[in-house]
């Protein structure tokens, strides 16, 4: 743990130390956030769409976005630095555990992702939006959406172990960002045509969305919140075992 | 430094072979060490011979097709965890954090090596001290020179006091000042007591440092002795008039040539 516990911090200080990289994952959801709201609210207008439950489509659209700002992690360039640059083989040198080389830097995904997603949905509250799981849902939202950040950027991590190469891990990356799209993210499951339909039901991210929605629009359900953390975590421990296995194995 | 009798690094039989786009490289056959504890040992050849990747097996970062390795005792194919407590590793880029400070980096490796945060702190104070960075530790490592790079990753290697110390190619790209300051570490490191495993390009270097050593080429070891004793075979052998230098054992064990260009500039080719 002392050992997880100061890779951990060293990520975070380096994070506090590099806030530009912050600037894409709060500007590029938000950016959507009204976007994608000016284009569809009149489409979707809260007193005749009834899974709004009486709230803006702004609600509807918010998880979206949040998970957005959950794919936007630097965890996996800072780790191809450390490749290029000679630091990673001095951390592997190190008598500690494989996979708390791998979490250290995940661990600072998930406190920018607590500190993004909760700023996000402070500036969507003056915009009439309501969480109507309350403040204990609002927690539970900003953990899950930040675990989800957590094992996201891990498996773009796993990617820049295998390729040791940026260009390579940013092309690599763009191989996740179709979960981010073949989701209800426009509107329910049940309304989609049924080959997205078909889609989003086989596409684990659209269980978080759909969870992290219900928190804000029907309050606590609790089947929705099991499928969206049950997602969460077997996405997570596949993760880690491919990322545990790769930097033992790795040459 | 007195030099034990008991073995600090053996290597039997060591292989290294990648599976590359023109089929299997052998790139290091079968290598044979015994470094008794205590020595400053040498590990030369040229670029290539295999030196980093016979460094890389020693250290636990890569992994052995074939052969056994023992560093201070322990096995590293079979204990790499507890070889790791055993050695310390300055590799040849210095691999170092940019991000973080002096003082930040020192005591994140020792925290790494098991002291608690307090403890972790005045390691990194005590390692400072010793090259001599104190009045740069709360700066970040970014704007170091390469020589103070250099000597950070030493200190880095150093928080555990290892038993054995890994220095490939410690003086690559450095100014012959900075070059002699590794140097007075590197003698001052073995006089405390550790074992130092060097690679170097530079024949000087190990002249000038190096009880024994070893000449790898194509992956597999060539020569070997002292460096007075490799002289002297050299001269025996072949009848030279003057002393031999390291140079010309090297060049001989490699096959190598000397051009003598304009301006002055020796090149040594192998």
């Amino acid at each position: 743990m002392n050992e997880l516990s100061a890779l951990s911090q060293r990520a975070v200080r380096e994070a506090i130390r590099t806030p530009e990289a912050l600037f894409p994952a709060l500007f590029i959801p938000l950016f959507f956030l009204v976007v994608n709201v000016g284009q569809a609210a009149r489409i979707f207008p809260t007193d005749e769409t009834p899974f709004l439950n009486g709230q803006s489509y702004a609600a509807f659209q918010l998880p979206s976005s949040l998970l957005l700002a959950a794919s936007f992690g630097a965890a996996a360039l800072y780790l191809v630095e450390e490749i290029e640059g000679g630091y990673f083989d001095k951390l592997r040198a190190a008598p500690i555990s494989r996979m708390s080389l791998v979490l250290g830097r995940l661990y600072s995904e998930f406190v920018k992702c607590l500190v993004l997603s909760a700023f996000m949905v402070a500036v969507a509250l003056p915009f009439g939006i309501r969480i109507e799981s309350g403040v204990l849902g609002f927690f539970v939202l900003v953990i899950m959406i930040s675990l989800w950040s957590a094992v996201f950027n891990g498996f773009i991590q796993l990617i820049a172990l295998a390729t040791r190469s940026a260009a390579a891990t940013q092309s690599g990356s763009m191989v996740f960002f179709p979960l981010l799209f073949l989701t209800p993210n426009f509107v329910p499951r049940n309304l989609l045509t049924r080959p997205m339909e078909i889609a989003a039901t086989w596409n684990p991210v659209t269980y978080i969305m759909e969870a992290a929605r219900t928190l804000i629009l029907d309050g606590f359900d609790g089947a929705a919140l099991l499928k969206g953390f049950a997602v969460i975590a077997g996405a997570g421990t596949l993760m880690l075992v491919l990322s545990v296995r790769m930097v033992n194995n790795y040459d | 430094m007195t030099i034990g009798a008991q073995s600090a690094i053996t290597a039997v039989g060591l292989k290294k072979t990648y599976t590359g786009r023109d089929g299997e490289v052998e790139a290091v056959r079968g290598v044979d060490l015994d470094v008794a504890s205590g020595e400053v040992f040498g590990f030369l050849g040229p670029n290539g011979a295999g030196k980093s990747t016979t460094v890389r097996m020693l250290t636990t970062l890569m992994t052995i097709t074939a052969g056994t390795a023992h560093v201070a005792g322990v096995d590293v194919a079979a204990n790499p965890n507890e070889a790791r407590r055993k050695i310390g590793v300055a590799l040849q880029e210095a691999g170092l954090d940019p991000r973080q400070t002096g003082r930040e980096l020192l005591a994140l490796q020792a925290r790494l090596f098991g002291h608690n945060a307090k403890s972790a702190a005045v390691r990194a104070g005590e390692l400072l001290e010793l090259v001599d960075l104190t009045e740069s530790a709360d700066r970040r490592v970014k704007g170091y020179s390469g020589g103070m790079k250099r000597r950070l990753d030493l200190a880095s290697a150093l928080v555990h006091q290892p038993e054995v110390l890994f220095l490939d190619e410690p003086t690559t790209g450095l100014d012959p000042a900075s070059r002699l300051t590794v140097w007075e570490e590197v003698r001052r490191i073995n006089a405390m007591g550790t074992t130092v495993f060097l690679t170097t390009q530079y024949l000087e270097e190990a002249d000038q440092l190096c009880n024994r050593l070893a000449i790898i080429d194509h992956g597999g070891i060539i020569r070997e002795g002292t460096p007075s004793s490799l002289k002297s075979e050299l001269r025996e052998r072949t009848g030279m008039v003057t002393e031999p230098t390291l140079d010309d054992v090297f060049l001989d064990a490699t096959g190598g040539t000397r051009v003598r260009g304009a301006g002055e500039v020796q090149e040594i080719q192998s």
